[in-house]
């Protein structure tokens, strides 16, 4: 426990939220989805909210910390870090922004602007779609985390 | 870490649930429908959260003068500190360049 990375931390409680992001908000999409949490739209809702509070400052404590390592002009490479330069760090932090603007205006015009929602809610959607295929790519990349330690054989005739 | 069971059984538990749910998203988009029991459910589901959940307050923001000034000043902070954090995220590129070309 004492060797736990920062990003290796970040990675895991990301993956939570977004998990929990995933199953509540996708459940609200429509009356076709409502069965995925069993049309518990109160539960869901809470679930969604709480989650996007803290996915929010989980992804504004990364930008923090990258730019810290910009100034630091640290150029290592974080393999675990949720945000990055290129790559699929890249292609996450964008659309965790575009997530977090988009929901930001469902929350806000929910109540004002309907043109500024209809608008939201289809970004928010289809970009949840994307995010949604690009776990399942991320996690067929990086499925040798998944395998178990082998076993060392151990040798009778030495005993 | 990584190898330690316990956080093996984790990873697998939500490498399991993204496959799941991808398959209940396909299932869901692909399915005939919404039947009229989804629809009735999903109409008395949305009023029961617009009652008692966030969703809710949130509904009544209109008689709410303190909220609302809240969330116009977050509006138009938005826009600037977007534009603030990019003129210093060029900054300091340009800068660590130039560290880099001197170096």
């Amino acid at each position: 426990m004492k060797n736990l990375r920062f990003d290796f931390v970040i990675h895991w409680i990301y993956a939570i939220i977004w998990a929990l992001l995933a199953i509540s908000g996708f459940s609200l999409i429509s009356a076709k989805f409502g069965w995925m949490i069993g049309f518990d739209f109160k539960m869901a809702d809470m679930i969604h909210r709480i989650n996007a509070a803290l996915f929010v400052l989980i992804t504004f404590i990364s930008i923090i910390y990258e730019v810290i390592r910009k100034i630091k002009n640290d150029d290592k490479t974080k393999p675990w870090f949720i945000i990055g330069r290129s790559g699929y760090q890249l292609f996450n932090f964008i659309v965790s922004l575009l997530l977090i603007v988009s929901g930001a205006l469902i929350w806000i015009c929910m109540e004002f602007n309907f043109k500024a929602l209809a608008l939201a809610l289809t970004v928010h959607e289809y970009i949840s779609y994307v995010a949604l295929g690009s776990v399942i790519w991320h996690i067929y990349k990086k499925t040798h985390i998944l395998a178990w330690p082998k076993k060392k054989a151990v040798n009778i005739n030495n005993k | 870490m990584v190898q330690k069971p316990w956080f093996k059984i984790f990873i697998w538990f939500l490498a399991t649930f993204f496959f799941f749910l991808a398959s209940g998203v396909i299932i869901s988009l692909l399915k005939p429908g919404p039947s009229e029991s989804e629809v009735m459910q999903y109409m008395s589901g949305m009023m029961g959260a617009m009652e008692s959940s966030i969703m809710g307050v949130m509904m009544g923001m209109e008689s709410n003068q303190l909220l609302q000034n809240f969330f116009l000043l977050t509006l138009i902070l938005f826009p600037i500190i977007v534009i603030f954090s990019l003129i210093i995220g060029f900054v300091l590129r340009r800068k660590n360049s130039e560290v880099k070309n001197d170096q």
